[in-house]
């Protein structure tokens, strides 16, 4: 265990500098790109002084290095800036919007997982026979049709055709939103005993998170299959079978168990992918998330959130990454080896 | 330079035709060269191959707007009366050129700063290399993107920049990986021995033993560079109407949603038919590099 | 291993089954909520509820509902007493003397009186955001002579106060100042309460904050001590919410769970909701034109003969017909229905004859014919509202006919607005919806064509001309109704004729809502004043949910 805490302490000491990297090479092109933030911000008919006024705020009359370093300075007291958007601390707006996107993209992690092992087993077991190809194609189609067309697929479907799942927001038109504790909207319904809340924040995440899991479900299952494939061909298998152990076991201990390992250690990227897809994704199904807030931000061109959002999704795929590599290195003890 | 003749060299080392029997076995790596093929003919054509060339154009006919497909009309028309399948065949040239365009300026980069940084794996040069390269994968790449493109004028130009700026790191790393592996094997050192310049075992000596790896990702990554290209214009910060992208078809074309889907669905379904195109044919090249 | 893990599965199935299982008890035994009468609205965030913050439709709307404003616009537009009950000016026109209705409430419980009136202007004045561009030009000064009195200084004569304080929507003194939080931008005010208003509100309107959730809605119960009139089945609660995809609308407006959409839905989407027969479309003026703004400074169409050729080449007819059903093309530089709009100008039409005629009198011509992209002409249209697109396209396609070569490009709203506070920035032409910003021509005469507003987004021509920035100033500042609005004709008929815009239509803003909502505009009446058309005090909701 302590070996596992050594090795995470290790890995935040390396991500640092390239967080502090990240977070320099998005402020500089945010300041000095070409357009006019303050003047943005102050809208069409603001005076001159306004702007001014703006540009004061956001300190954007005094020179780079300044900038970013009173940025620093305000980061260490949890202040990421002034939103011009929102029109308060970007702060407010993290605290606000990000609960909502992690809980969808858990439950996407969630569907993602639990597909990609029934799709890759299935094919790992059948592996050359009708069931292996029909996968092979469900799972070339997840890769390949992009998430915002699966998402406009969903709405076409379920919006008109089959109005199975609801296709907009959060929660049904009437249902009283849970009193705000943690942010995450499903354990506040559950901490104030709203049930039917619960239930309904379920079933509107169901086509969104579908939608956003399913071209990494795709990638994965393939991977599982080639794992299981490669597994169930090798020697030891067919001398621990000699042996009399019970193909149960044979399967669960030596087929699938070594073929998650590379289908966990390319979940960095399925994180990268469900991260960046929950942009096109929350804006579809108008979620109200932090990706929606990264697209109004964007769409504005408030340069403090712009930031933030750039910075906050860098964290979050590097604690995500972190993760991913102590769960392979608890899943194949070679690698925790090495790393020592 | 060197790098064509380090291509032609690798090119009489790999038994191409192994390769070509490795590739052609497996039905998926047939469709998919047909599927990339297929695209690439309809974008290069696109002008003769369009049943209404001009409908890529300034056109209006509204009074043939929103018709749903029909034999005149395959695809059906737009909200302006213009073609759908004219200007998704049109759209292809949009997206094969933004995969053209940033591969091939990734690639060169990628792979010499990759060379650079593996040769040079102990020393600073390697270090600060690499360090730059984990800056830039340290978000998902469409963030990236997203918020480059939208602190610049959103056009196909800025799209296929940031997307460009997002993706050297990727051939870095695996340069990277593959010169650090090959550096130590006795050929390097023998090449070191006879007194060959850095430069020439970098680019001769190691760099022919990346080039399948490459390759392979590259044609994968045509798919991946599409798939950007295509969120982005999505989102509205990629190519702007009235150019027949893509990406830009199907953001304008849901509003229309559900009761004109023919206008959304056709450049989405283009859109995966593209990327299906080179996955295939990419996992088809690398089980015949590796098989 | 196996055994934690089936221990593990199983305790997941169980807390399911427990949360499913008092999922069904708790729906069954739900208490049915109290029927009320809602309204329910779409809009496009931002909706910034602050009156020193907020100035575009949405914001508006919330205004209108949250607070009282100094005047209220009548039919068509026409000023009404309100907040301020009567007012006198001085001989010279330099000051104002309105007299504040007693017995307002605020949502305190506290009367309304002049000092909240004078601190409201103060306040927006300070903040400069919102509609204070309005007042910054004209007022000195503002004072509470008496609790009921207020005496407004300005800087010059200004014919429209009266009109511009539909603008003044009235603040609680004491309720802003207890939330002002200090360290802030503005001194001894500290934030002036900007971050508590965003999400608050401190009015006297017939509906108060319910609940702000930022970027999605607004909600507003009825205020019961409201003093003012009401329809008599007013909606109990308002609530705006942040719409963005029209399929979404369609399927709320079909499931009943929304009584007005937004006000930009697609032509194509309110064709196909309009066949519904519990739905109805309701169409009232917007209060804007739409304008092609030509730069009348940029080569070729500095030249007034290309202007021209432009202005003849257009297909008013298909832009209005198929693009813009419903919309009557524009009969000048103000939609004809304002106070002060001239009647009978020369316009302009389709005719590729004479605009061929008009572009060969050009000293560019003989170059354009030789060489057309040296002079190809940039067309910007704004990102946020598809539809400019088609015009735009079609614009493209008629000048084509008569050898211009276009280039259509699409920029985001704020671009375009960065883009034309400079002349050499400043596209070739751009298509915008410009409002008037009280209902008078002038206020279009002003923030169109005076050289003052050459560097905003409202004028991208340049006209730059100091005959026509006299003949305004001289109007504005005439306090006589009449003397003005002949004077503001007269300014009309030398913009027509010096071609500096292509005047496409008078918008309509165009809105499905469910049968069981009855808005003034089915039976003609509007205000033609941004915001004002969603009030809660004349909407009638016939049906509780």
């Amino acid at each position: 265990m302590r070996a596992i805490w050594k090795y995470i302490w290790k890995r935040v000491l390396y991500v640092i500098p390239t967080l502090v990297g990240l977070s320099i090479l998005i402020f500089i092109l945010s300041r000095v790109l070409p357009g006019d933030p303050a003047l943005m911000a102050a809208g069409p008919n603001a005076p001159k002084w306004v702007v001014e006024q703006i540009r004061h705020q956001l300190r954007l009359d005094k020179p780079l290095w300044e900038q970013y370093y009173y940025w620093l300075v305000d980061l260490f007291h949890g202040d990421l800036g002034y939103s011009t958007y929102t029109k308060r601390s970007v702060t407010a707006d993290v605290i606000e919007y990000l609960p909502a996107s992690l809980q969808l993209i858990f439950m996407a992690a969630l569907f993602e997982i639990g597909g990609a092992l029934a799709l890759g087993i299935i094919a790992g077991r059948y592996a050359y026979r009708l069931p292996d190809n029909i996968v092979r194609v469900i799972a070339y189609i997840g890769i390949s049709v992009p998430s915002f067309v699966w998402g406009l697929l969903f709405q076409l479907v379920f919006a008109s055709l089959i109005p199975l799942f609801p296709t907009h927001g959060m929660y049904s038109y009437g249902t009283v939103p849970p009193p705000r504790v943690t942010g995450f909207s499903l354990i506040d319904a559950l901490i104030a005993g709203q049930f039917d809340t619960f239930v309904d924040i379920l079933w509107h995440m169901v086509l969104p998170a579908f939608a956003l899991s399913l071209g990494a479900m795709a990638q994965d299952a393939r991977i599982i299959r080639a794992g299981m494939v490669e597994n169930t061909e090798k020697e030891h298998v067919s001398l621990v079978r000699a042996y009399g152990i019970p193909e149960r076991v044979i399967f669960s201990k030596y087929i699938l168990k070594p073929s998650l390992v590379p289908a966990v250690t390319v979940m960095g990227m399925d994180i990268a992918s469900l991260l960046g897809n929950a942009f096109m994704v929350e804006l579809i199904f108008q979620w109200p998330g932090f990706s929606r807030y990264g697209i109004n931000v964007m769409l504005n061109k408030d340069i403090n959130g712009i930031v933030a959002v750039v910075l906050v999704i860098g964290i979050l795929f590097a604690i995500a990454n972190i993760i991913v590599d102590v769960v392979v290195a608890y899943l194949d003890p070679r690698i925790g080896r090495r790393s020592q | 330079m060197s790098a064509m003749l380090a291509l032609k060299e690798w090119l009489k080392t790999i038994e191409i035709k192994k390769k070509w029997y490795n590739f052609s076995r497996s039905p998926l790596s047939l469709i998919g060269l047909a599927i990339s093929l297929s695209t690439i003919i309809m974008a290069v054509f696109a002008p003769w191959i369009a049943p209404y060339p001009q409908h890529a154009g300034f056109f209006t006919d509204f009074a043939h707007a929103k018709q749903p497909p029909s034999w005149q009309h395959w695809f059906g028309t737009d909200e302006f009366g213009r073609d759908v399948l004219s200007r998704t065949i049109f759209g292809f040239r949009y997206s094969l050129m933004m995969a053209a365009v940033v591969l091939s300026l990734v690639v060169p980069t990628g792979v010499i700063l990759g060379l650079i940084a593996g040769y040079y794996r102990e020393r600073w040069i390697g270090k600060v290399i690499m360090r730059i390269a984990d800056i830039f994968i340290a978000v998902p790449p469409l963030v990236l993107a997203l918020s480059v493109c939208s602190l610049l004028t959103p056009s196909a130009f800025h799209a296929m920049m940031a997307v460009s700026l997002m993706w050297w790191p990727w051939y870095t790393r695996l340069l990277y990986n593959i010169t650090s592996s090959v550096k130590e094997e006795y050929f390097v050192y023998a090449a070191k021995v006879t007194g060959a310049s850095s430069f020439h075992i970098m680019f001769k000596e190691i760099f022919p033993n990346a080039m399948g790896a490459v390759l392979t990702k590259v044609t994968l990554d045509v798919g991946w560079v599409i798939l950007l290209g295509a969120s982005l214009s999505f989102v509205g910060l990629g190519a702007q109407p009235p150019t027949p992208d893509l990406g830009t078809m199907v953001a304008d074309g849901a509003k229309f949603l559900p009761d004109y889907w023919w206008i959304s669905m056709f450049p989405a379904l283009a859109i995966s038919y593209v990327i299906l195109g080179f996955n295939l044919l990419g996992d088809g090249i690398k089980d015949a590099f590796e098989g | 291993m196996n055994k934690k893990l089936v221990a593990a599965i199983s305790v997941i199935v169980v807390i399911i089954i427990v949360i499913g299982v008092l999922a069904a008890v708790q729906s069954t035994q739900k208490p049915q909520p109290q029927k009320k009468r809602l309204l329910r609205i779409g809009f496009a965030w931002p909706t910034y509820i602050d009156p020193a913050v907020g100035s575009d439709y949405s914001s508006s709307t919330a205004f209108t509902n949250l607070y009282d404003p100094l005047i209220f616009p009548g039919d068509k537009g026409v000023p009404k007493p309100w907040v301020a009950e009567s007012w006198e000016v001085s001989p010279d026109g330099m000051t104002w003397t309105l007299h504040i209705r007693k017995g307002i409430k605020f949502h305190s419980g506290d009367e309304l009186k002049a000092e909240d009136v004078a601190f409201t202007i103060h306040r927006l004045l300070t903040i400069g955001k919102g509609y204070a561009y309005l007042f910054t030009p004209y007022i000195q000064n503002v004072t509470a002579t008496d609790d009921y009195t207020v005496k407004v200084t300005l800087k010059r004569p200004y014919g429209p106060f009266i009109a511009t304080l539909m603008r003044v929507y009235v603040l609680d003194k004491n309720v802003v100042m207890q939330h002002i939080k200090k360290p802030g931008p503005y001194g001894d005010y500290g934030d002036y309460a900007t971050n508590w208003l965003l999400t608050h509100d401190a009015g006297s309107g017939p509906y108060q904050v319910k609940e702000v959730v930022l970027e999605d809605h607004v909600y507003m119960t009825r205020f019961k001590d409201y003093w003012g009139p009401m329809v008599p089945n007013a909606a109990d609660e308002i609530q705006m919410l942040a719409l963005a995809q029209p399929a979404t609308e369609k399927t709320l407006l079909t499931n009943k769970q929304l009584e007005i959409s937004s006000q930009w839905l697609p032509e194509e989407t309110i064709e196909a909701l309009a066949k519904e027969s519990y739905l109805k479309v309701s169409k009232f003026p917007g209060g804007d034109e739409f304008y092609i703004m030509m730069h009348t400074r940029k080569p070729p169409l500095d030249d007034i003969h290309v202007r021209k050729a432009i202005a003849y080449a257009i297909d008013y007819k298909t832009i209005v017909n198929q693009i813009f059903p419903g919309n009557p093309i524009a009969t000048g530089p103000v939609p004809s229905y304002l106070p002060g709009a001239a009647h009978n100008l020369p316009t302009y039409h389709r005719d590729l004859a004479k605009a061929k005629e008009e572009l060969e009198k050009s000293k560019y011509w003989p170059d354009i014919k030789e060489h057309p992209e040296k002079y190809t002409i940039d067309y910007h249209w704004i990102a946020e509202v598809p539809a400019e697109e088609k015009v735009a396209i079609l614009v493209a396609q008629d000048l084509q006919e008569i050898g211009l070569k276009v280039n259509v490009v699409k920029v985001p709203w704020l671009r375009v607005v960065e883009e034309m506070a400079n002349i050499t920035t400043s596209p070739h032409m751009v298509s915008v919806f410009v409002a008037a910003h009280y209902p008078e021509a002038g206020s279009l005469l002003e923030s169109r064509y005076d050289s003052k507003s050459a560097d905003t987004w409202e004028q991208n021509e340049w006209l730059l001309n100091k005959t026509l920035d006299h003949m305004i100033e001289d109007a504005l500042s005439t306090v006589n109704t009449t003397e003005r609005f002949k004077k503001y004709a007269q300014i009309e008929l030398a913009i027509m004729k010096l071609c500096p815009s292509i005047f496409l239509f008078d918008h309509m803003i165009k809105v499905v809502h469910q049968d069981y909502v009855k808005l003034p505009a089915d039976e003609g009446h509007y205000t033609g004043v941004m915001g004002y058309d969603f009030d809660g005090r004349a909407i009638e909701v016939l049906s509780t949910t």
